[in-house]
């Protein structure tokens, strides 16, 4: 292309300003990867110093406490005036209002996200997405609030004493059922019921997504084969897309097991040593922000310490677990159906 | 997708710049009003003297304009390790300075500053009057061996009011608070069984809690609705609190065998009868006092400075005559009055001026004539 006398000496001709450009382009790419490596290894970093902090600043409390900490007892103690600390009761609590909301969400989430994907009429479609993701950005204080003054009084109070004087009257479920109900309403029910509202739109939202990401030629070709729509959404939609909705539900119980604010408002925040979802409880995250402001000696706050440790622990196994989960489920589906 | 990032962006540019004018109109007249060479004052520590802190400084910008003073209520543990940190000038706390804290922070000195009562509220049905209850009731009722309103310990305090046969649910704070400590306090007080069981202290493990009667709340607030919201119940506040909110709080039978309210004067009076019981640390528990016209739960807030190792004489001083302003001038002891608070009687603020005369910057007395 270069029609100069040079060409023929065999000296090469200076390269062209657009290939300078290309020639740096090329070298940035480079510094980039090198860029987002570090902010990944960052996240990694600040995952370990979170969990060596806590380690480390709770040394005091696991040398006193030991394994007892954790120990599941009904008369746990958790006496800031004597130094006696035991962690049962949270984890219980924690544990309970979270697989409750779980319980409750799911079901409820897919019904929402199947009807916004599937049979909901277009014109509806926009409206009702976009209250359900109003729902999930409502402060979780407002939650609390709503819930003490609304919620508990006119819905989980008359509901306990229900459930308390049926399924609390029967042999086994009576540990988890026996009453009374507070006439407040304040307990692990009133936890576990405010944190499946807080809990649905976002596991909704992203189901909803999922579903509306599955091909439309899967739908077709169900469609085609004879299958009714409800088949067409329970043999089809639902396989396709499990790994991103259960994707979905750890979103919802992550957030479930870090609510902090509403359900200290409607928790009870009493230790009673029972298992029952009808009395009022603790839970983990609640007993921190409560009392570690306050936690005038060292015992009491390294105790609060270690709770978050057993929180960020108790965390980090859940989302482990949930990702096997996803990764088995995964697998499950034949590759080719994905193409 | 695209039209609606579009709205999302148009909403935030013009929620930007709503913030940014009313920044600017917020901040230029404070700093115009303001004089150049003033000085700036940070405190942070208990949020149980917040309103009348709140209250003193802001009146005591027409004393002082030179001088501007900011107190955060944090919570007492804050504002003690704030003051440690030196990342604040003064803190302000309800539970005492620990040995460990006094070696870190070298040469701290706490000094009462107020004192605030602590007052049961209630909601029993049926129940208009103001009830009367005494200290081995509401032990009785914190450790859950009285179980119902109409039981006769709290009847026969109160012949003309007609008691349900109702269970009580006794509600206590969540967080850890002074208020509780000072609760707790009086409750070791009544009774040497609560004492050594239970004890006293910012949180508390509650044997009502244990029986399954008991309900947390998180601050004043959150006790005051859960009473609100809960019929036949029971549970304490701050009076100030009670006071600001209009809730209607119960009498007490003190020590001396009288019916009293909570106000000022039985505070003072409280005060009074612990006047000569001042630690060296210059810290006291003033519940269950002996006095005619005492309140039981009662107690004071503090405010720690350091004594020889502040190094600007100038804020120093500024923070000294702000202190001695709250503790002597009579509109200060009418604001803090008014808010359920009651500032030290003439026995007691002699000793605290004396301490305060004592402050040194650079070795010289910060506080010249006392």
């Amino acid at each position: 292309m270069d029609k100069s006398p040079h060409s023929l000496t065999g000296r090469r001709p200076a390269p062209h300003w657009l290939a300078h450009l290309r020639l740096a382009l090329h070298y940035g790419d480079r510094p980039w990867s090198a860029l987002t490596i570090g902010m990944a290894l960052l996240t990694i970093l600040l995952m370990l110093s979170i969990g060596l902090l806590l380690w480390g600043d709770s040394s005091q409390a696991r040398a006193a406490f030991g394994l007892s900490f954790l120990k599941p007892t009904s008369d746990a103690s958790w006496n800031p005036v004597s130094g006696n600390f035991q962690a049962w009761p949270f984890i219980y609590g924690t544990l309970a209002t979270s697989l409750m909301s779980l319980v409750l969400a799911v079901p409820i989430s897919l019904g929402v996200a199947i009807f916004l994907a599937e049979l909901c009429p277009t014109w509806l479609r926009m409206p009702l997405g976009w209250l359900f993701e109003l729902l999930a950005a409502i402060p979780s204080v407002v939650y609390g609030l709503w819930g003490i003054f609304v919620f508990l009084p006119t819905v989980v109070e008359p509901m306990g004493n229900f459930l308390a004087s049926t399924l609390g009257e029967l042999p086994m479920l009576t540990l988890f059922f026996h009453g009374p109900m507070p006439a407040s309403g304040s307990s692990l029910l009133a936890a576990g019921l405010v944190l499946s509202i807080m809990i649905t739109p976002t596991i909704a939202a992203i189901t909803r997504d999922v579903f509306l990401a599955v091909p439309l030629t899967q739908r077709e070709a169900s469609l085609a084969l004879g299958a009714t729509s409800w088949e067409t959404i329970w043999k089809v939609l639902l396989p396709y897309g499990m790994s991103g909705i259960l994707g979905a539900v750890i979103l919802g119980l992550g957030r479930a097991l870090g609510e902090t604010m509403a359900v200290t408002m409607v928790v009870g925040n009493s230790i009673g040593g029972s298992l029952s979802l009808m009395r009022p409880g603790y839970t983990m995250s609640s007993i921190i922000a409560n009392e570690f402001a306050e936690a005038v000696t060292v015992l009491h706050s390294q105790a609060l310490i270690e709770i978050a440790l057993v929180l960020f622990i108790m965390t980090l196994l859940l989302n482990i677990l949930a990702r096997l989960l996803v990764w088995r489920v995964g697998r499950g589906i034949p590759q080719e159906a994905r193409a | 997708m695209l039209r609606k990032y579009n709205t999302l962006f148009v909403v935030m540019m013009v929620t930007a710049l709503l913030l940014s004018a009313c920044g600017s109109s917020t901040s230029t007249p404070s700093s115009t009003s303001l004089p150049a060479s003033s000085v700036q004052i940070n405190g942070a520590g208990a949020t149980f003297p917040l309103p009348v802190y709140t209250e003193w400084i802001y009146a005591y910008q027409y004393v002082d304009p030179s001088v501007t003073l900011n107190y955060q209520g944090i919570g007492s543990g804050g504002g003690k390790k704030a003051i440690i940190d030196n990342t604040v000038d003064f803190a302000g706390s309800d539970s005492l300075v620990t040995a460990d804290e006094y070696t870190a922070g070298k040469d701290l000195q706490m000094y009462p500053m107020v004192a605030g009562a602590v007052v049961p509220i209630y909601n029993v049905e049926g129940v208009t009057q103001t009830l009367t209850l005494d200290g081995n009731v509401l032990v009785g009722i914190y450790n859950a061996s009285i179980t119902k309103w109409n039981d006769s310990a709290i009847a026969a305090l109160n012949p003309d009011i007609n008691l349900p046969d109702k269970s009580i649910t006794a509600v206590h704070r969540s967080d850890g608070s002074g208020t509780t400590e000072i609760f707790t306090n009086a409750l070791s007080s009544f009774s040497a069984d609560w004492k050594s069981k239970v004890g006293a202290g910012t949180s508390v493990e509650w044997p009502v809690d244990k029986a399954g009667n008991g309900i947390g709340g998180k601050g004043n607030q959150g006790v005051a609705a859960a009473v609100q919201n809960t019929p036949n119940s029971i549970g304490y506040v701050e009076l100030s609190y009670a006071i600001a909110n209009k809730i209607a709080y119960a009498n007490m039978i003190n020590k001396a065998g009288n019916k009293v309210t909570a106000n000022a004067d039985s505070l003072a009076s409280a005060m009074n009868d612990f006047a000569n019981t001042f630690t060296d640390e210059l810290t006291n528990i003033i519940v269950d006092g002996p006095g005619v016209n005492s309140w039981p739960i009662a107690g004071y807030t503090y405010i720690v400075l350091h004594t020889t190792s502040m190094t600007d004489c100038v804020k120093a001083q500024k923070l000294l005559d702000f202190l001695k302003w709250a503790l002597s001038d009579a509109g200060a002891a009418k604001r803090a009055a008014d808010l359920g608070y009651s500032v030290l009687p003439d026995a007691v603020r002699t000793q605290v001026l004396a301490k305060l005369g004592a402050v040194t910057c650079n070795g010289t007395p910060v506080l010249s004539n006392s």
